[in-house]
């Protein structure tokens, strides 16, 4: 049973903000656990500002250099970007956390968003999801522009590169157009995962077919079940391994008293894992780690399944050999 | 203190700022992909009390020509803001400068983007805005080519202003020619208020931004000359912006070479030269001459009779002239290219270099200098440990940081 931790570090007037310090001393907490992977997330639900001090793509950039096994997902949304820069962005995070990122791509459109990136009129949520899909597709496309063993180094002959194992993407669509290739290095996972959330019915097509990891919003067994299977299924219809799409439940860590009831949830819902949502507070983070976690690795949550975590494997290669083990 | 003490920086570029930097024998090749590298130099430059490391950048590649570029090594990178707060998290007082363009991007999440790397830092960020002229990278963002000089300088200025005014709580209820920004900024302010603005332009009209909006200027001055017209031309820009000279620090590149003698300096930047592969030195050439192919002219052949070329610059001129008069081949003159990249060469014993830098520091022709290693680590680590002390002796340098944060060791003002 896969965990995973959502962090939201948004914080709306009058809360007391978290420090880098508080947040990676709890990330260090959650990775000595064995928590497979913390999903960090800046931006409130509603429409109220963040008083947050950091946005999660940098914020993740500080903790992969003081982290060395746990997985680090941040959310990052279509509108706020434009692919390519995006594409560099978790390309390099990959590198920096030795193959240990995931873009959580959200896929619902936020008003906040658009009133402040230019785009006042927003899009029609058609429009937006054709968009998003765009989106996701180039970045894919760009992550692996470069192949393996592009890179020769050979300083005797003078070539650094063969360029002929550099390929531009020549990407042209109904809302983007970009040549590529990134200029950075096919990263350690080759493309960092994908994981998505907040998705509406229509999405989950496309989710199937491209996500790496699923988070359900729904939190009741038999209604993620429902969903759960149907990812499965459109997965397997897709020319998928539907266990290669990892599905899990989100659990509030407010409302949970003991691991016992997250293993049930787990088990009745037939998810991979849970997602457990933790406040951004103090508070909050010491009692999960205290008290939830140390239960939670009792029961098997985490380590990705059965495959310990160890240096030198991608969050990929473990996601990969927890499922061997399963099979 | 009371003496005018110089600003240094530390110009990161991929594994060295000399074009055949990758090939040293003890460079460290694989850079691009090493951010323990990196986490390196930052702390070597962090020891030696540099002000600031600065990462350029650009989003795309550099070369169109992917022959050149295969033989360089500047098609790969890390992205700079993730760079850099990883880097945050491993350093403690030094200075974190990024480029970033104000043609693909947009101003929230820009300001949003370093206003979390100043808080990851403790107020240690700065932005180093461009336009980007690149062709190469506006392919990456549309299919409508690169906007023309004046339009991307309209866009930067309303960019810039809509950033700043959103780093100094005064933002959102923007509604612009390119951008509309409702909100104020949703990130707090970092101990220094608000990242530092760097610029870097060179025209009239980016002259004219940097003196309304930037804090530090780089720019590229070959000769003592050069470096005093453009530094009184900055300076003088000033006043009309209500800003005092004081306000700006103008710190130009140059490429140190040092060694324990001065026939040992130019004996390792000979041994790099000799480097540079010919095709990707005349193809370097040929595009800073503006013409369009020396290959097709004998390597070991003088400069041929070129016609008035329209991009041609006065500066380039003189360099057709000089070359013409000291009778240097086309190789000689490639390589002499290649290895500066148009900035500020010396070659010299630790007090050579020293001298050179405090002439040009006391002469008014600089606050401080962005240093730009041939190759990374080793011409680092020789700058740290044989230029940086003498500097220190001369009370021309700090011997440790007075503060904490990047606007403090610059001496500039809080934001108001």
């Amino acid at each position: 049973m896969h965990l995973a931790i959502s962090l939201n570090i948004a914080a709306t007037n009058g809360q007391d903000v978290l420090g880098f310090g508080q947040i990676s001393a709890f990330v260090r907490k959650a990775e000595a656990a064995g928590v497979d992977m913390v999903v960090i997330s800046d931006s409130s639900a509603n429409d109220e500002p963040s008083t947050s001090p950091f946005e999660a793509t940098t914020l993740v950039a500080g903790l992969a250099t003081v982290t060395d096994r746990i997985g680090l997902v941040a959310s990052a949304s279509t509108l706020a970007h434009q692919p390519y820069n995006l594409a560099r962005r978790f390309a390099s995070l990959d590198i920096i956390s030795h193959g240990r990122t995931g873009w959580n791509a959200t896929t619902a459109q936020n008003p906040r968003e658009a009133a402040n990136f230019s785009r006042t009129e927003g899009f029609s949520d058609d429009d937006f999801s054709r968009r998003a899909r765009e989106f996701i597709n180039i970045v894919r496309l760009l992550w692996v522009g470069w192949e393996h063993d592009a890179l020769l180094f050979d300083k005797a002959s003078g070539r650094f590169h063969d360029p002929d194992r550099m390929h531009p993407a020549n990407f042209t669509g109904e809302f983007f157009s970009v040549r590529g290739p990134l200029n950075i290095a096919r990263s350690p996972q080759d493309r960092p995962l994908l994981v998505m959330s907040g998705l509406a019915e229509t999405e989950l097509d496309f989710a199937s077919h491209r996500a790496d990891v699923v988070l359900l919003d729904k939190r009741e067994a038999s209604a993620a079940r429902a969903v759960r299977d149907e990812i499965k299924r459109k997965a397997h219809e897709a020319g998928r391994d539907p266990m290669t799409v990892e599905v899990l439940i989100t659990a509030d860590a407010r409302q949970e008293r003991d691991g016992g009831s997250l293993e049930g949830l787990c088990l009745s819902s037939g998810c991979d894992g849970i997602v457990l949502t933790v406040q951004p507070c103090p508070d909050a983070l010491e009692d999960l780690a205290e008290r939830m976690l140390p239960e939670l690795k009792q029961l098997g949550f985490g380590q990705l399944g059965f495959g310990k975590a160890q240096p030198g494997k991608t969050l990929r290669d473990r996601l990969e050999s927890g499922r061997d083990s399963r099979r | 203190m009371s003496a005018r003490q110089m600003k240094l920086g530390l110009f990161l570029w991929a594994t060295g700022h000399h074009i055949a930097a990758w090939r040293h024998p003890d460079a460290h090749v694989t850079a691009g992909i090493d951010i323990d590298h990196y986490i390196q130099l930052a702390r070597t430059a962090e020891a030696a009390k540099f002000d600031m490391v600065f990462c350029e950048d650009a989003a795309g590649l550099r070369e169109a020509n992917v022959n050149i570029a295969s033989q360089t090594s500047r098609s790969i990178g890390f992205e700079p803001i993730s760079l850099l707060s990883a880097l945050a998290a491993r350093t403690e007082r030094i200075g974190l400068v990024s480029t970033a363009s104000t043609s693909y991007n947009e101003p929230y999440g820009l300001a949003r983007a370093f206003a979390s790397l100043d808080n990851l830092s403790g107020g240690r960020a700065g932005w180093n805005l461009v336009t980007s002229a690149s062709p190469i990278e506006a392919a990456n963002f549309g299919a409508t080519g690169l906007r023309p000089h004046a339009d991307r300088y309209a866009r930067a200025r309303e960019f810039a202003t809509v950033v700043t005014g959103l780093w100094n709580r005064r933002g959102g209820g923007h509604d612009g020619e390119s951008f509309s920004v409702r909100d104020p900024l949703d990130v707090p302010p970092s101990p220094q208020g608000a990242p530092v603005m760097v610029q870097a332009g060179a025209s009239d009209v980016g002259k004219d931004l940097a003196a309304r909006t930037a804090d530090v200027v780089f720019s590229a001055a070959q000769t003592f000359e050069e470096a005093k017209a453009f530094y009184d031309d900055l300076k003088g820009r000033l006043a009309a912006y209500g800003r005092q000279p004081d306000d700006v620090k103008i710190m130009p590149g140059v490429a140190p070479v040092v060694a324990a003698t001065k026939a040992e300096a130019q004996a390792k930047y000979d041994a790099l030269q000799e480097l540079i592969p010919d095709d990707v030195g005349v193809a370097l050439l040929s595009s800073y001459l503006s013409i369009s192919d020396l290959g097709r002219y004998p390597i070991d052949g003088p400069l041929p009779e070129l016609p008035e070329s329209e991009g041609m610059k006065s500066r380039q001129a003189l360099v057709i002239e000089q070359a013409r008069r000291d009778g240097l081949s086309i190789r000689e003159l490639a390589r002499y290219f290649a290895g500066a990249r148009g900035h500020w060469r010396v070659v010299g014993t630790a007090e050579e270099i020293a001298d050179e830098l405090q002439a040009r520091f006391e002469g008014g022709g600089a606050d401080g200098f962005n240093v730009m290693p041939s190759w990374f680590p080793g011409e680092l680590d020789a700058f740290a440990t044989l230029v940086v002390p003498e500097l220190q002796r001369r009370g021309l340098f700090r011997k440790d940081y007075e503060g904490r944060t990047l606007r403090e060791h610059l001496g500039l003002k809080r934001p108001v």
